[in-house]
């Protein structure tokens, strides 16, 4: 175990939970809730798109020389040669609520439609050029960092490193948690009787939620499965209780404890996700039947149920992750990319709308990570690993129908690439991440154990969020 | 020799008093009087069925007590392992590439027929050899390699079901073979070309925005060989003096490589010998000599002729690491693989990668050390020999020896889920009227992967189903332990698997008739014969997963006898519940989810 960590979990243990990353450990703060958990309900939802979405195609300027410096990075129009540049004429307008000083306009990618409305209504914002860093970086100290100890996050350009950046904040230190699993460890003693964990994930196992103590829970995209052979009376009951025992036995191996710490847990939240999820409304947009929903759809659907039932689990706080892939297009952008952000658009816009439909928009705040943004230039048919890019958010308590960081100008070797067209990011993740934070109820004193690198930056709130 | 001085006087004095029958019988070599020979070593004992069940469960898709029976019989525990893999590494590879050519003549005359159909073929061949196959080390490393060098028919291969069953077929006939051979042949094979999209792969082209694909380059770096940092020999990471990890490799490098892997492209069909680069296609149809099953070509109008930075590294020959400008493309690669091939990492990182798929999680340094040195020098002086590694990973002591003291909380492994499948069919006979193995949608709606979150070929991505460094939170975290298998063991996916061995137990049994032709149904018969006796019947179900009754838990067992008894012994039905009981609590025990 590393000293830092052991350090964490003496003082955890001690009552107050130190904190550190290389850092000088923190504590953590008392956070004024009114002393007994929280009185209204939040929910972020973490859309991730794995793969590395290629997100110049998805928010693109459309004024001229914009547009112009942008084709020409991307090599001309897509499908014809290598060219990967969205037609101009085909891009879906924004209308920003503060109109660019300089006169940029944007667009949104052809299938996104139903995003182009959300934002348009003032329910989504874009947050430009954003990606990992662990202080502001220009290019040539991104240039020298080798010689002049310039931090960078370690790996850039590398999927799981990068998605692990994203999920948790770690900058160059060694971490076990994700920042909504710290966000979890931070407001555990604030939530009462919450009857499942903070964190649920509708789509696996991932770092995002691992708290340094608190759990995440993972149920299928439909909802949790019950157990088979269980029952509430007799036999079928006394199955049950003999699986609980088991599963609560001692075991002399970690592997055993593991695993059946999750046959506990599945038993336990199994029977209050099913208890409480029937009561849940049959969405208009978001229909039970009738309508084949992508597998996104479906993630979504679940968390509309589970937030419209959230006071039967006496939740008053709520972190899901939901994903979809498929984004790594080295290939094939032309015929894949409208598939994938056309899924993207139509599955966002459907969740924003059932969301409507129980009154809840305000209180849920929907937005993308993934692992990377892409090269501006092309391989052949299709973008490589790079850097920052662009990302969506999407709610009630959105300031939207804005553009929050800066959008780079999409020249190749210009003052933004580090070659190839690989954007630095202008604003980081960290602050993206404790932007939403904030706004779910992380105080101040507290951000920087979420997001460990935001003292480092002057703006700790972008301001996308009310 | 002298006993007297190796044994001393007061052994000899007792030996003299205790075991003077034993001498006289030995026939007094030597006529030497007064001088007593030592007494014979005590012979190696035997290897015993718990142990025999740990190897098995390490070598094989599961252990049976048939197959712990024969492993017993080839000698005392000095011998029997190494004679066993003696034997394994001698048996041809069991292929799935067959099946899938027999599947298109069948299903390609039908209306609607469509390519992705050939995947679930693929993945019933696959349920056949590893439940039936005697290649069972070499189907066992091929299934390890598999989750290293990983292709997957969910994305760009759907389509292309004969390059991706070939793919494993390739990695089951090289598993023991040399490391730098199969990279070569992971490299040029079309469903990795596809896959990580080094198949088509362009040169740059002046004053345009057209520049080689880096995918391929990153990837059999970071994934099939080095890793991301430097590493030790016994696979610890190096840092430098600010205690940071060193990195391997930077962009400059990807692009690199990446400039060495354009050129590349699907052979010449059959019917379309003089090719183009522009003009070549996948053959879609199994006729002979068809590029879907043979090494992607290089087409040299495509292939970049500048110099290549190379990986740089203590020992490294090429001069300033660069490959020299003008070589063919056929030269540029083999430069390049030499050049990851002999980096002082992929020794460490193959070995823990392999013992970590087979025997434990959490090796010691030392173990990985041992390994990684069997790769770098298999005692004749050959690098990368797989043979070797793979004794070396199952022969140590450390996968042989009953871990002790603090070691044996973290001895072992999760099974991954598929493999808890296949131990579980093998045991148990599992089988179909039909006599197909696994097929959808009976068995697996969905999809394999649906319920065990695993399936033959079917990663979600190039990182595998789960990832070498996965800890969950709590005690394996904070220990700085990992348990990879666990990524799987979510909630939801527990809950699929332990509701599938319900339905196995209760429904689908040789109890049972009228079952469909492709239902997989175990053999329960000696159950039902000790169905009145909970005692004898939950031992029973003991022996054939754990090894032993001994290996419950004083839980697992009260509490599955206790439920057992809850149904009284008489009618069917009671009967197939108190045998369903019996099977469905040891199966989805924590004793049976742990490798020991």
């Amino acid at each position: 175990m590393n000293r830092q960590r052991r350090r964490f979990l003496r003082a955890a243990a001690a009552g107050g939970l130190a904190y550190a990353f290389g850092r000088t450990p923190g504590t953590v703060h008392a956070q004024m809730s009114g002393g007994g958990g929280f009185s209204d309900y939040k929910a972020m939802v973490c859309l991730f798109l794995f793969g590395g979405n290629d997100s110049w195609n998805m928010v693109v300027p459309t004024s001229a020389a914009e547009y112009d410096a942008y084709s020409n990075a991307r090599g001309g129009p897509l499908g014809v040669g290598s060219g990967l540049a969205v037609p101009q004429a085909s891009l879906l307008p924004l209308t920003l609520q503060t109109p660019d000083p300089n006169g940029a306009t944007y667009g949104m990618h052809p299938s996104m439609g139903g995003v182009q409305e959300l934002f348009n209504a003032g329910r989504a914002a874009v947050v430009a050029n954003v990606g990992p860093l662990i202080r502001p970086t220009t290019k040539s100290q991104y240039q020298t960092a080798a010689t002049t100890g310039h931090a960078l996050p370690p790996q850039l350009f590398s999927h799981n490193d990068q998605q692990d950046q994203w999920h948790s904040l770690r900058g160059r230190a060694i971490v076990r948690s994700g920042w909504a699993g710290r966000v979890a460890d931070v407001l555990n003693s604030q939530l009462g009787a919450q009857q499942l964990p903070l964190n649920v994930s509708l789509s696996g196992q991932t770092f995002f939620q691992a708290g340094e103590v608190a759990t995440p829970y993972v149920m299928g995209a439909a909802g949790a499965n019950a157990f088979a052979g269980f029952g509430t009376g007799g036999t079928p009951l006394a199955r049950r209780t003999a699986f609980e025992a088991i599963a609560n036995a001692n075991y002399g191996t970690v592997y055993e404890r593991g695993y059946a710490s999750v046959q506990r847990r599945a038993v336990q939240y199994a029977d209050r996700v099913n208890g409480a999820i029937t009561a849940a409304r049959d969405f208009t947009a978001l229909p039970n039947a009738g309508v084949t929903l992508s597998p996104l759809a479906t993630q979504l659907r679940t968390v509309a149920k589970l937030i419209d039932v959230r006071s039967r689990l006496s939740m008053s706080r709520q972190i899901f992750f939901v994903s979809t892939g498929g984004f790594d297009t080295h290939d094939d952008l032309a015929a894949d990319q409208p598939g994938l952000l056309g899924n993207v658009s139509a599955s966002i816009k459907s969740f924003y709308d059932a969301l409507t439909e129980i009154g809840m928009e305000g209180s849920v705040t929907l937005f993308t990570q993934s692992d990377f943004g892409r090269t501006l230039t092309s391989n052949g048919d299709g973008s490589d690993h790079a850097w920052g890019g662009v990302q969506l958010v999407v709610g009630g308590a959105v300031r939207g129908q804005n553009l929050y960081g800066r959008y780079p100008l999409l020249t190749i070797n210009g003052p933004d690439d580090v070659g190839g067209g690989r954007m630095i990011p202008s604003v980081s993740s960290d602050q993206y991440a404790g932007t939403i934070a904030r706004w779910f109820g992380i105080n101040d004193a507290n951000l920087p154990l979420v997001a460990p690198s935001i003292g480092n930056f002057a703006q700790q709130d972008l301001g996308f969020l009310i | 020799m002298n006993h007297s001085t190796i044994l001393g006087s007061r052994w000899r004095l007792i030996l003299a008093g205790a075991t003077l029958a034993v001498l006289a019988a030995c026939g007094g070599g030597g006529g030497d009087t007064g001088v007593v020979p030592p007494p014979p070593p005590p012979p190696p004992p035997p290897v015993t069925k718990a142990e025999a069940f740990r190897f098995l469960n390490q070598a094989t898709f599961g252990a049976t007590e048939a197959e712990a029976t024969r492993l017993i019989a080839l000698g005392d525990s000095t011998n029997a392992y190494s004679r066993w893999i003696d034997a394994e590494v001698a048996k041809p590879a069991g292929t799935l590439l067959p099946q899938v050519e027999a599947a298109f003549a069948t299903l390609s005359t039908q209306p609607n027929f469509n390519l992705q159909q050939l995947n679930a073929p693929r993945v019933e061949k696959w349920f056949e050899n590893t439940l039936r196959g005697s290649d069972q080390l070499r189907q066992r490393v091929a299934f390890a390699l598999s989750e290293i060098l990983v292709v997957s028919q969910v994305g760009a291969l759907q389509n292309l079901p004969f390059a991706t069953a070939d793919f494993y077929d390739m990695l089951a006939r090289g598993a023991f073979g040399n490391y730098r051979q199969l990279l070569e042949d992971v490299t040029l094979h079309p469903a990795m070309g596809v896959y990580l999209s080094m198949l088509g792969n362009q040169r740059a082209v002046a004053g345009t925005n057209l520049r080689p694909d880096e995918n391929y380059a990153r990837e059999t770096m970071q994934l099939f060989s080095i890793g991301l940092v430097e590493l030790n020999v016994d696979g610890t990471v190096r840092r430098d003096t600010q205690n940071q990890p060193i990195p391997t490799y930077d962009q400059n490098i990807i692009e690199g490589f990446a400039r060495v892997f354009t050129g590349w492209k699907w052979a010449c069909p059959s019917t379309n010998p003089n090719c183009t680069f522009a003009n070549t296609r996948a053959q879609n149809t199994p006729v002979a000599n068809y590029n879907q099953i043979r090494p992607m070509q290089l087409y040299p109008d495509q292939h970049e002729t500048g110099t290549k930075l190379v990986l740089n590294y203590s020992g490294v020959t090429l001069p300033n690491a660069t490959i020299p400008a003008g070589q063919t493309g056929a030269q540029d690669l083999a430069a390049a693989l030499d050049n990851i091939f002999n980096h002082p990492n992929v020794g460490p990182f193959i070995a823990k990668q392999l013992i970590q798929k087979l025997v434990t999680s959490n090796p010691s340094p030392a173990y990985v050390q041992r390994v990684a040195e069997r790769f770098n020098n298999d005692g004749s002086g050959r690098r990368g020999n797989l043979e070797a590694v793979v004794r070396a990973v199952l022969l140590d002591a450390d996968a042989r020896s009953s871990p002790t003291g603090n070691a044996a909380a973290t001895a072992g492994k999760v099974k991954e889920s598929l493999l808890r499948l296949t131990q579980f069919w093998r045991a148990y006979d599992g089988r179909a009227a039909s006599g197909r193995y696994g097929a959808q949608p009976v068995n697996f709606p969905g999809g394999v992967s649906s319920i065990f979150g695993q399936g033959p070929g079917q990663s979600p991505s190039v990182f595998n189903f789960f990832s070498p460094s996965y800890a969950p939170p709590g005690e394996i975290a904070n220990g700085s332990f990992v348990a990879p298998e666990l990524q799987l063991a979510t909630e939801y996916l527990n809950t699929q698997v332990t509701n599938f061995f319900w339905t196995q137990a209760i429904n689908r049994t040789t109890a049972q008739t009228g079952l469909a032709a492709d239902t997989m149904f175990i053999d329960t018969r000696e159950e039902q014969a000790l169905v009145a006796d909970s005692e004898a019947l939950i031992n029973k179900v003991a022996e054939k997963l754990l090894g032993g009754a001994a290996q419950m838990s004083a839980t697992l067992k009260s509490e599955a006898k206790a439920q057992i008894d809850r149904t009284a012994a008489g009618t069917a039905g009671n009967n197939n519940t108190r045998v369903a009981d019996a099977i469905y609590f040891v199966v989805t025990s924590p004793e049976f989810a742990l490798q020991r």
